[in-house]
């Protein structure tokens, strides 16, 4: 049986170009994603000690008030406290903003404790010097000897870069670093990871040190805390890590469907050649080991290739990322021998997984088969009565699984009832396809004349390999549909909740008057769509620093809002939640004052009208009967920069000592965090979704091989080569069509069971949102990708004269 | 015996043959490999009658049938079907040419599996684009002559070996083409299946005055055409009108001599 096994190896080999491309690309995947999470996990881990060099003891997440406080106490015993913690603001440089939300955090004042590498310049010695992330500085394209203006309006200050450096450890970079005289002014917005403590007597006096101070601290030693955070790491990259590999594991089922369909096809082909070898000999297990034989030179084969392609590319792109992108911190990439190993068992697994059924099929094949005419053509399998009645039961099943999920809000019947019911579809496949395909294909023989009525045919001949190959696709098209459509939803539902929390895109609030021409140049600035002038006057607070004294413009202000801002009643201040906290809490009754008038009221929190207290009409009429314009609201352009809209806002507010408030900017951080969502899954997912189009290719040439005769007799009986090439295309487009329109129509499905189990119940007024352009795009893709798949096949069938393809037997 | 390769037809020949293949040369692979199928043949196949081709195993029947169908390009030499020259046609134009004059009968694989027996019938019609009533008269004469009223929605697989030659034959015939080629269309019958399909294509030749070039093995398949052409080795040695059985017998034993 050797000799039968390398000859039939030399002669398919090519024909399972496909199915060793789907495990291929399938073991890459695995094996990438051990690349990068290594180098995730050593950048992540790499350095971890060094910012609490010299530290006896490190107080693990703190409130931000002890450790404000523990930094404050240190010089009193004697000791050096420094934090590793950061303040969000916003940066300018030459009145340009760099960006509007930047990581601000602190170098020690000891040098022996300032553990930032230095790379140019000097460390920080006096206040209003900064030291820049030397990856910030290059992005931002800042250099030692600029000022920069940290935060915005009256608490902006304006600081001398002195230095660039590198952070030895991903968990303690900040873009810029200042001293804790300078960083101090915004202790209350900190926060903080960790505080490092240096005392005289060592690691015992420090905790009693410590603990005087903020009494029931967890006092950890430094190599305590950094065992710590590496436990904690590991455990973040592997989450991570299973994640990706859910996405791998989605993939090598794709793959299994496309190897499983190419054996399937590869074996009708060859039952005759079978059929011979029993004839002449060959026992029933005989055949069948050699077949099961080729399945495995085909899976080691396949991971070989894959766990070599996966470890260039792998290391090729840890590599490129390392170089091109430094900031992103990846370490080196190594892959353990046990990833290695088990990138190859999947491999091989997969493999003989998907060749199992077809190779049993092969030992039903009689001698006989061999002496009947040639009929591999019309296999017409029969959908079994019981795998229909399977699939109904169990898309019910299915169904009353989401039901449950909507009911009672659980993720795991949602999952569980999902994939019930998708896995109910595809046993249905071979009836619903082919329906769907007739259907179409009505309207392709309308458009397309003959070509179109027998690609039609072709794509319905064998129910059960049409099916096999339309659910490769659909698996990955109805992932993508239902993560589009939920993220649709989610964002919908979020932005409406954003709405109320960031009102207003840029509120510039002036600590004086704002002049009526700064509020014309506001209103002319790129990018803004409308303003609103808010008036005010400038007050004090009883317990709080100086603050202007607003009231909401009302009506006026519709259309530069996203929605109402609150409505203070008669005796009520509504002050920022970020000036509340020390000394002033909701339900205490301040004073307010402005000039000579003063009222009493009680405080009340809110957000998103920046830096002012705000209170209702009437009250300002008591307190400044002669208000004038203290803020200007601007409502950006659909789609404007934040960044850059804040920036020439920013020109217009320094001079007025005016601050500025960018939701926009929050608002445009949470949509950028689900694009990125959005784009990785959808990227993760696209992986299978182009196995699938290898197999829909695969079937499709193997297809054309099969009716090599076939399509010699229609050429001789008058088919151009254009009408025999759009024959194949219209088929493959049939296929990627129809498994695209059920596979965007369950995924819609899905996703609105996920939206009413997971979303509804967390934000209110949500509901299904289609994004109908991304779905468009998704059908367009995969039809047109269908027909990518054909040119291949199509172009091969088409060389061919017909009086060649008349002698193939 | 060479006197018999110019012997003149019964009837007198009409002026201009249904195809005639001039020097015809056809060589496959190169080198060693280098397989000359047909070494200058010089033909013509009278128009209206029923010429049956003749010859051993690998004499290059077949490859003449393609070359005078348009379905493969001789390495050498020209070719006329219908008056039309075949030199020089572009693939697109070849194929055209094919559906508009040519019918065909192979030994197997004549139908499309997933098409009924009636689909099957109209497909060159429907490749051609052609509209369908002003054939719908012949058709139902054809099918009505061949025997398939009963069989139209059936599809190959639901046919015997002998209904499924008919269907071709039916094809074959409902363009009216010049010329309809049989390649062996007999080669996997029974006899009585063979007697019927040959009957048939007689048949097609007497009434509707259809030109008819077969390819075949059997004697008695060749007793049914007018005229016999003999190929051996490539070349044409002989063609013989209306022969005797024993003229053919000593026609084809000739090479073997
Ligand atoms: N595609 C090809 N490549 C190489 N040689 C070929 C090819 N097709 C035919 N031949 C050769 O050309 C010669 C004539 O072949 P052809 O098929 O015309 O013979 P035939 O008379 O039809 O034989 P048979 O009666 O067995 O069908 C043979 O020697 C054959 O080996
Ligand atoms: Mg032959």
């Amino acid at each position: 049986m050797r000799t039968v096994l390398l000859a039939s190896l030399r002669t398919h080999t090519r024909r399972y170009g496909a199915a060793l491309l789907a495990i291929v690309v399938g073991v890459v995947f695995i094996v990438v994603t051990a690349a990068l999470s290594s180098a995730v996990r050593t950048g992540l881990t790499a350095g971890l000690s060094a910012p609490y060099d010299g530290a006896d003891a490190v107080l693990d997440q703190p409130s931000t008030e002890d450790a404000v406080r523990l930094v404050a106490s240190a010089p009193a015993a004697d000791a050096d406290a420094w934090l590793v913690g950061w303040t969000l603001q916003q940066v300018a440089h030459d009145g340009r903003v760099v960006r509007s939300s930047t990581d601000i955090g602190q170098v020690p004042d000891r040098p022996d404790h300032q553990w930032q590498e230095l790379e140019e310049g000097r460390f920080p010695a006096a206040a209003g010097e900064a030291l820049v992330d030397v990856n910030a500085a290059k992005v931002a394209k800042l250099e030692v000897g600029d000022t920069l203006r940290i935060g915005s309006g009256p608490a902006g200050l304006d600081v001398e870069v002195v230095g660039l450096a590198d952070s030895p450890s991903a968990f303690s970079v900040a873009s810029v670093y200042l001293l804790w005289s300078d960083l101090s002014r915004w202790a209350d917005s900190l926060y903080v990871s960790s505080v490092a403590w240096a005392g005289p007597g060592g690691g015992g006096e420090a905790a009693t040190a410590i603990r005087e101070v903020v009494p029931a601290a967890e006092v950890l030693s430094v190599d305590r805390f950094v065992q710590r955070v590496q436990t904690e790491v590991n455990q973040g990259v592997d989450v991570v890590a299973i994640i990706v590999l859910v996405f791998a594991a989605i993939a090598l089922l794709v793959a299994v469907l496309v190897i499983n369909n190419t054996f399937t096809i590869l074996f009708a082909q060859r039952s005759r050649d079978f059929a011979l070898l029993r004839c002449v000999g060959a026992t029933r297990r005989q055949v069948v080991r050699s077949v099961r034989a080729e399945s495995l030179v085909l899976g080691v084969l396949a991971s070989v290739i894959g766990v070599a392609g996966g470890l260039g590319l792998g290391h090729g792109l840890v590599a490129l990322i390392r170089s091109q992108w430094p900031g992103a911190r990846l370490g080196e990439a190594s892959v353990s021998a046990g990833w290695i190993l088990a990138a190859t068992a999947v491999g091989l697994g997969v493999t003989m997984v998907a060749a199992w059924l077809p190779t049993r099929r092969v030992l039903a094949v009689s001698p006989l088969a061999a002496l009947r005419p040639d009929d591999s053509t019309q296999v017409r399998t029969r959908t079994g009565r019981v795998r229909i009645a399977l699939g109904a039961a169990m898309v019910l099943a299915g169904a009353a699984g989401l039901a449950v999920a909507i009911a009672t809000a659980a993720p795991p019947a949602l999952v569980a009832g999902g994939a019930t019911a998708f896995v109910g579809v595809l046993l249905l496949g071979p009836v619903l396809v082919p329906a769907m395909i007739r259907s179409a294909g009505r309207v392709a023989a309308r458009a397309l004349g003959p070509a179109g009525r027998l690609a039609a045919g072709n794509a319905v001949r064998n129910p059960r390999r049409t099916a096999a190959t339309a659910a490769s696709l659909l698996i990955g098209v109805t992932l993508t549909t239902a993560v589009l459509t939920g993220m649709a939803s989610s964002r919908t539902a979020l932005s409406a909740e954003m709405d109320e929390q960031h009102p207003i895109d840029i509120a510039l609030t002036g600590a004086d008057t704002i002049p009526a021409d700064a509020v014309e140049r506001i209103a002319a600035v790129d990018g803004v769509d409308g303003t609103t002038t808010v008036i005010g006057a400038s007050a004090e607070v009883s317990g709080l620093d100086p603050i202007p004294v607003i009231a909401a413009p009302g009506e006026a202000a519709d259309g530069v809002v996203h929605s109402p801002l609150p409505a203070p009643g008669r005796r009520q201040v509504l002050l920022p939640w970020d000036v509340l906290g020390d000394g002033v809490e909701v339900g205490d009754m301040v004073t307010v004052t402005v000039g000579e008038r003063r009222v009493r009221l009680r405080v009340a929190g809110g957000e998103g009208w920046g830096t002012a207290a705000l209170v209702s009409n009437a009250t300002l009429e008591r307190l400044a009967p002669t208000a004038r314009v203290q803020a200007v609201w601007v409502r950006a352009e659909e789609g404007a920069d934040a960044e850059d809209l804040a920036g020439s806002l920013e020109a217009i507010a320094v001079p007025l000592d005016a601050g500025l408030e960018n939701g926009l900017a929050r608002r445009s951080y949470v949509d950028q965090q689900l694009d990125v969502l959005t784009g990785g899954v959808v990227g993760l997912l696209a992986i299978s979704v182009v196995i699938a189009l290898v197999g829909i290719a695969n079937t499709l040439g193997l297809s054309v091989l099969e009716r090599g005769r076939e399509h010699a007799l229609l050429r001789a009986l008058g088919l151009t080569r254009r009408q025999l090439r759009r024959m194949l295309a219209t088929e493959a487009v049939l296929l990627a069509g129809v498994a695209t329109v059920v596979g965007t129509g369950l995924g819609t499905v899905f996703a609105w069971a996920g939206v009413q189990a997971l979303v509804v119940p967390a934000i209110d007024g949500a509901g299904l949102v289609l994004p109908w352009a991304q779905l468009g795009l998704v059908v367009v893709a995969a039809a047109a990708a269908g027909l990518v798949a054909a040119v291949l096949p199509a172009r091969r069938a088409s060389r061919i004269a017909p009086a060649a393809g008349l002698a193939v037997e | 015996m060479t006197s018999l390769q110019t012997a003149t037809p019964p009837q007198p020949s009409p002026p201009t043959p249904a195809a005639s293949a001039r020097g015809l040369l056809r060589t496959y692979g190169q080198g060693d490999t280098l397989v000359t199928a047909l070494r200058g043949v010089d033909l013509d196949l009278p128009s209206g009658r029923f010429t049956a081709i003749m010859g051993p195993s690998g004499s290059g029947k077949s490859t003449l049938m393609h070359c005078l169908a348009g379905l493969d390009q001789p390495t050498e030499g020209s070719i006329s079907v219908a008056g039309q020259s075949l030199e020089g046609m572009s693939d697109d134009a070849l194929t055209r040419f094919r559906r508009d004059h040519v019918g065909f009968v192979f030994q197997a694989f004549n139908l499309l599996p997933m098409l009924t027996a009636e689909q099957n019938i109209w497909l060159p019609t429907e490749l051609a684009g052609r509209p369908r009533p002003a054939l719908q008269d012949r058709f139902d004469h054809v099918v009505e002559t061949l025997g398939l009223t009963g069989r139209l929605t059936h599809r190959p697989s639901e046919l015997s070996g002998g209904q499924q030659q008919r269907v071709a034959i039916a094809r074959a015939l409902l363009t009216g083409p010049a010329i309809v080629f049989a390649d062996e269309p007999t080669g996997n019958l029974d006899s009585t299946s063979s007697a019927e399909v040959l009957s048939l294509l007689r048949g097609s030749v007497r009434e509707l005055g259809q030109t008819v070039v077969m390819v075949t093995h059997e004697l008695d398949a060749a007793a049914y055409a007018d005229d016999v052409v003999v190929l051996a080795d490539g070349l044409v040695t002989h063609h013989l009108a209306a022969p005797s059985r024993d003229a053919l017998v000593a026609a084809l034993a000739e090479r073997a001599a």
